[in-house]
């Protein structure tokens, strides 16, 4: 059933991709040969539309297509001349490495700000649902450029590019992460009032346990679960940002490539980083759907998974 | 920003639209519990206190308010021509004839702004209402249509879903050239699918709630079931999505800024504006300081004045 | 001006022989302070990551400036202008301009250890010339050679279909540098990932969206001594907020294409250093197309001239990193030609002219004639036009509006930006257009330029189609009397002058901004990249 549900996911999103790209104004021929700013040769467009197919109607293409990838072949890129899966492969771990680091600094701080909101009294409550609204709304590409200028430019404590040590990927994930936190923190601080009304933390309370091992035990769990439950989304949105703050700090990585791969038309590398994407979005629900019925017993004798993520 | 509106405003109040799915299921069948409780456990009712905790509601109504006059007559607040340039008097500092201070261009960044709250908002509000309305569809599709349709429609919600949305609306954008129709067609499209996931497991909800249940029992048609109880139940969880929405929306038109697809110039679009002023933000601070500031504002007051009807909408279902 | 072209004479065959010292003539001040020798530069550039790093095919200036790192040509241009030698020790030219002999410097070899030698030369041009190397920019520039034949081991003999008085010009462009015949037999593929030169660096690795890493050259011979950089990680930064970040806090050490804010901010201190090349060629300018609607009637290009006043905005905006131009030429080329009268700003003038064009005030403001608006599309590449630029477009947008012309700007990305322009879409356009030499006027103002490529591309944006400016042109590029050189170019600059097809604007600016800490910086090619060849760290 998931993995009926995936390949059909996989399918449509391929679909949409082609066409969409496909509707893009601009020759496919052209773009193969560098651009129309490359003044290739009559002989040389006809060849590359006869080689590649581009000659023959839309639904033919679409056919051979669905039939490559139906083999496993992602096609070649029209801009970098080189296998697809050979281009994803080598941009996907950036992206994978900043998405992982931002999605763990954004729990961090999620979990920090929700605790401290609720253990802090009802004016840290008040400061902490004002920093996580603010948070949820900072646009990527102002918030990038404020943390080069205070860590990189001004404090001199971290490099405002992606380097090779460790370092580098420090302020691109806090920029990924903030925005996120800010949605997780206000989940999450919800989820904990619910949870600390519910009948067996009351019951827990009366049995005599303590402030401490009742928050452990049963509120904490109990409200993790739908913040883990959104780590799919999570996941989600963290790629479609991860094009701009690679943009911003000049990361190798999907996004970066996804943006310059629409601009020059090339259609089969489009096609193939949005099919990762959403082929690492459906890993992911997947996995955070599992961990959040782990999290919590009432969700596992739930047959009908929802919309099915 | 922008990507975050795929799944909108996880989980406010228990039982609010915005809460994800799964966590309605899991709580459908509880007792709401009163509001008050802290998570600690103990239990100490302040109704009194209530009306302390409308006065960020009252604010953020308030400055939404005056946003939407300003979007409307700008000239009351800004009386100037956002476009009137003065090329020797480019990026003036704060003060004086220019509370916000001047561009490049010596163009009044005070009177931009406000004249960007127009273009802003109706991107805002009309990326959000397509949004809404295609998710509308889907979600009405999807929860109330048979088994099939159900599965069908749901399915197409989660191809939307597991596609990124910043890349659905590059294609858009670049299918349609920039300007303020594709940045609304293309912020709307790539938020539909997350209000749709929302809205079915709303429909759901109130389909299967015992007060529908009874009306079915009493064997009131499906007209009455779904005029009387669907719609009005879905709507005020619309009312806030949207409310919410509108904030997410003027945050994802300003990533397309980024990406060089917005509102074609000289138009004064927050987006736009502080995307220009980014360049500057070591040299000239005021460029991206204020539009940022009225992004942010009109963001968090909606999602405060959000967050208040879905507890509205909560207390009333 | 003509003793600096005296050289280019075809009457008097002239023998150049070789000075090595000659190229100091942009080389900065060798360094008094010990050099340590195994540093690595970071270079940050904002241009596109080019698809392939062979200049050969294709052709733009993002390949030529890493280009220039690795791979050298057979002659160069000094800062007055005169062609000095580099692979080539020396040349001369038939009575008749049609046969040009080069002869090759000794004991310069390939960073593959193999020699160069002609038939390696030839094999290049032979290589520019094919059409499966889909070359533009350097197959344009080799036109008129119509056969290329190494007469001994160190001599080249070019057969020139017609006389070139720009050969000189257009052999010293990275786009016809000299590469490895064992590299160019591989595929091209191959030779896109690291093409093989004499040049001061050699590539090692290219990571795509990120980063091309260069080594020294162990072969190196044809600069003053061995390169004291070891290794030169060339990164691609698209946003210019960051790359100045990064070079601010030391992340890197060279950046490009500089915006004027920092360039000016960096002026107070040592920390920062600025050096300015603008590019060779044509002036940054906005065309005029003469070929469709309102643009087409003289009158109303005159009064879009002057009735718009650009100087404020460039002194605002540029911050003084930029001066107006009045020529269609850069203020490098010895024979640009300058008319500052006709861009005197006359705003009442400028609405008289519209007024006697039959363009009348609308009740919006706008002019009409005949039912028709007066509204002009001005479609502006995002990824050529830097935001300073974009927005002195704004303000003869908004200027525009006061005469009673709608202009309506939108900005594209590059491939969106070269359909508009291939469908005649535009009636404004800014393009660069980088090549050394007055013969780029040819490329850009003659009416061939008009006809597209089978590709849509044609260079000719103004679309200016004047039998006697083809004429001129045509015979400026053959003439290899100087002095007669030198008038057609002037007159072929006043025509398109004083027929307001241009605006011109300023230099193509092509500014770097380096660390305090490198000495060395200084030295460009024709086409204004920087080598890197002299540069080291200090202390």
């Amino acid at each position: 059933m998931r993995i009926g549900g995936a390949i059909l996911v996989l399918w449509a999103a391929a679909t949409a991709t082609f066409f969409a790209v496909r509707l893009i104004p601009g020759d496919p021929a052209q773009a193969f040969l560098g651009g129309p700013g490359s003044q290739a040769s009559a002989e040389a467009l006809a060849r590359v539309r006869a080689e590649n197919g581009f000659d023959l109607p839309l639904w033919q293409q679409y056919l051979d297509y669905l039939g490559r990838l139906l083999r496993g072949e992602l096609g070649t890129s029209y801009s970098l001349h080189a296998p697809v899966s050979e281009v994803v492969g080598e941009q996907l771990a950036g992206t994978l490495e900043l998405a992982l680091w931002s999605l763990v600094i954004a729990w961090v701080i999620a979990l920090g700000l929700a605790l401290w909101s609720v253990a802090g009294g009802p004016v840290a409550a008040r400061i902490a649902a004002g920093i996580e609204m603010t948070a949820a709304v900072l646009p990527h590409f102002w918030l990038g450029s404020v943390l080069i200028l205070l860590f990189a430019t001004g404090l001199g404590w971290l490099p405002a590019i992606a380097t090779p040590d460790a370092r580098g990927i420090i302020l691109p994930a806090l920029t990924l992460a903030i925005p996120l936190a800010g949605f997780l923190a206000q989940l999450l601080r919800e989820a904990l009032q619910d949870a600390a009304a519910q009948p067996f933390v009351l019951t827990a309370r009366a049995r005599g346990e303590s402030h401490a091992s009742v928050f452990a035990r049963h509120t904490l769990r109990h409200a993790a679960g739908p913040a883990i439950g959104l780590t799919g989304w999570a996941f989600g949105s963290l790629m479609s940002g991860a094009v701009v703050v690679e943009t911003i700090f000049a990361r190798p990585g999907l996004g970066r490539t996804l943006v310059s791969a629409v601009q020059v038309r090339d259609v089969p590398l489009v096609i193939g980083l949005t099919l990762v994407a959403a082929a690492a979005y459906l890993v992911v629900s997947v996995l955070s759907d599992l961990a959040e019925r782990a999290l919590n017993p009432a969700l596992r004798i739930r047959t009908e998974a929802g919309a099915g993520a | 920003m922008s990507e975050n509106t795929r799944q909108e405003r996880p989980g406010s109040e228990p039982t609010s639209p915005s809460t994800p799915p799964h966590a309605q299921h899991a709580r459908a069948s509880q007792p709401v519990p009163p509001r008050t409780a802290s998570p600690w456990g103990s239990h100490t009712p302040h109704r009194f206190t209530l009306r302390a905790r409308d006065i960020p509601r009252l604010i953020a109504a308030l400055i939404l308010l005056l946003l939407v006059i300003a979007a409307i007559f700008p000239a009351l607040f800004a009386p100037g021509d956002p476009l009137a340039i003065d090329p020797a008097a480019g990026f003036q500092p704060p003060g004086g004839a220019h509370p916000f201070g001047t561009d490049g261009s010596g163009r009044d960044l005070y009177t931009r702004v406000i004249h960007g709250a127009g273009p802003s908002l109706l991107i805002g509000l009309g990326a959000t209402a397509l949004g809404i309305g295609l998710a509308t569809i889907l979600g009405l599709l999807a929860g109330l249509g048979p088994r099939w349709l159900d599965f069908g429609t749901s399915r197409l919600i989660e191809v939307l879903l597991a596609f990124p949305g910043l890349v659905l609306a590059l294609l858009v954008m670049v299918i349609s050239g920039p300007g303020a129709l594709g940045a609304t067609v293309a912020v709307g499209l790539a938020t539909a699918p997350g209000y749709a996931r929302i809205i079915r497991g709303r429909v759901r909800e109130i389909a299967g709630s015992g007060y529908v249940e009874a009306a079915r029992v009493q064997g009131r048609g499906r007209v009455h079931i779904l005029t009387r109880h669907i719609f009005p139940g879905t709507a005020r969880s619309l009312a806030s999505l949207a409310t919410l929405g509108l904030g997410q929306a003027i945050v994802w038109v300003c990533a397309l800024s980024f990406l060089g697809l917005g509102v074609a110039p000289p138009a004064a679009e927050w987006g736009a504006l502080l995307n220009e002023g980014r360049q500057f933000i070591a040299t000239f601070w005021w460029l991206t300081f204020f539009p940022g500031l009225f992004i942010v504002l009109t963001a968090v007051s909606a999602t405060v004045l959000g967050r208040g009807l879905a507890r509205t909408d909560r207390s009333a279902s | 001006m003509n003793t600096h072209r005296r050289l280019l004479g075809f009457a008097v065959p002239a023998l150049l022989l070789g000075s090595a010292l000659a190229l100091s003539a942009c080389s900065a001040v060798a360094p008094t302070e010990p050099v340590s020798t195994d540093k690595t530069l970071v270079y940050a550039s904002g241009d596109a990551e080019p698809t392939c790093l062979d200049p050969h095919v294709g052709g733009n200036y993002p390949q030529s400036l890493l280009a220039a790192q690795f791979l050298e040509q057979l002659v160069s241009e000094n800062k007055d202008g005169e062609f000095t030698p580099w692979l080539a020790k020396s040349w001369t030219t038939s009575p008749d301009g049609l046969t040009w002999t080069f002869t090759l410097a000794d004991n310069v070899k390939f960073s593959d250890g193999t020699p160069l030698d002609a038939a390696a030369v030839v094999r290049n041009i032979e290589h520019v010339q094919d059409p499966e190397t889909k070359s533009s920019t350097g197959y344009l520039a080799l036109a008129k050679v119509s056969k290329a034949t190494a007469t001994d081991a160190h001599t080249v003999t070019l057969n020139l279909s017609q006389p070139d008085s720009a050969l000189l010009e257009s052999l010293s462009q990275p786009w016809l540098a000299i590469e490895s015949p064992a590299g160019l037999a591989r595929s091209q593929d191959e030779n896109c990932q690291a093409p093989i030169g004499t040049g001061a660096f050699v590539v090692d690795s290219w990571k795509r969206q990120d980063s091309v890493t260069l080594s020294r050259n162990p072969h190196y011979t044809t600069g003053k001594g061995e390169p004291a950089l070891a290794k030169i990680t060339w990164r691609f930064i698209p946003d210019s907020a960051t790359r100045i970040a990064a070079l601010r806090s030391g992340d890197v050490q060279m950046i490009d294409n500089a915006q004027p804010d920092t360039i000016a901010a960096s002026a107070a201190s040592d920390e920062i250093k600025h050096l300015d090349a603008p590019r060779p060629g044509s002036v940054n300018r906005i065309e005029f197309n003469s070929s469709r609607g309102p643009l087409a009637d003289e009158r109303v290009r005159e009064a879009l001239v002057r009735g718009v006043d650009v100087n404020a905005g460039i002194k605002t905006l540029f911050f003084g990193t930029a001066t107006r131009s009045y020529s269609p030429l850069s203020s490098v080329e010895k024979l640009g030609f300058s008319e500052p009268k006709l861009f005197d700003t006359d705003v009442n003038a400028a609405k008289k002219l519209l007024d006697e064009a039959g363009w009348v005030p609308g009740t919006d403001g706008i002019r009409e004639k005949d039912g028709q608006k007066l509204s002009l599309k001005f479609p502006v590449s995002t990824n050529q036009s830097i935001p300073a630029e974009q927005s002195l477009f704004e303000q003869i947008q908004e200027q525009a509006k006061g005469l009673g012309i709608a202009i309506t700007i939108t900005p594209l990305d590059l491939s969106s930006w070269y359909e508009a322009l291939g469908k005649n879409d535009y009636d404004l356009v800014s393009a660069p257009y980088t090549k050394v030499g007055p013969d780029v006027l040819r490329i850009l103002y003659h009416s061939a330029g008009i006809t597209p490529a089978p590709s849509g591309y044609f260079a000719n944006h103004a679309q200016v189609n004047l039998p006697a400016l083809d004429d001129l042109l045509t015979r400026a590029a053959e003439t290899g009397d100087q002095t007669e050189r030198a008038s057609l170019y002037e007159q072929a600059q006043k025509t398109i002058l004083e027929g307001y097809y241009i605006l011109p604007l300023y230099d193509q600016q092509n500014h770097f901004l380096y660390s305090g800490k490198l000495t060395g910086v200084g030295e460009v090619n024709s086409v204004g990249n920087p080598l890197l060849r002299g540069v080291s760290f200090a202390g």
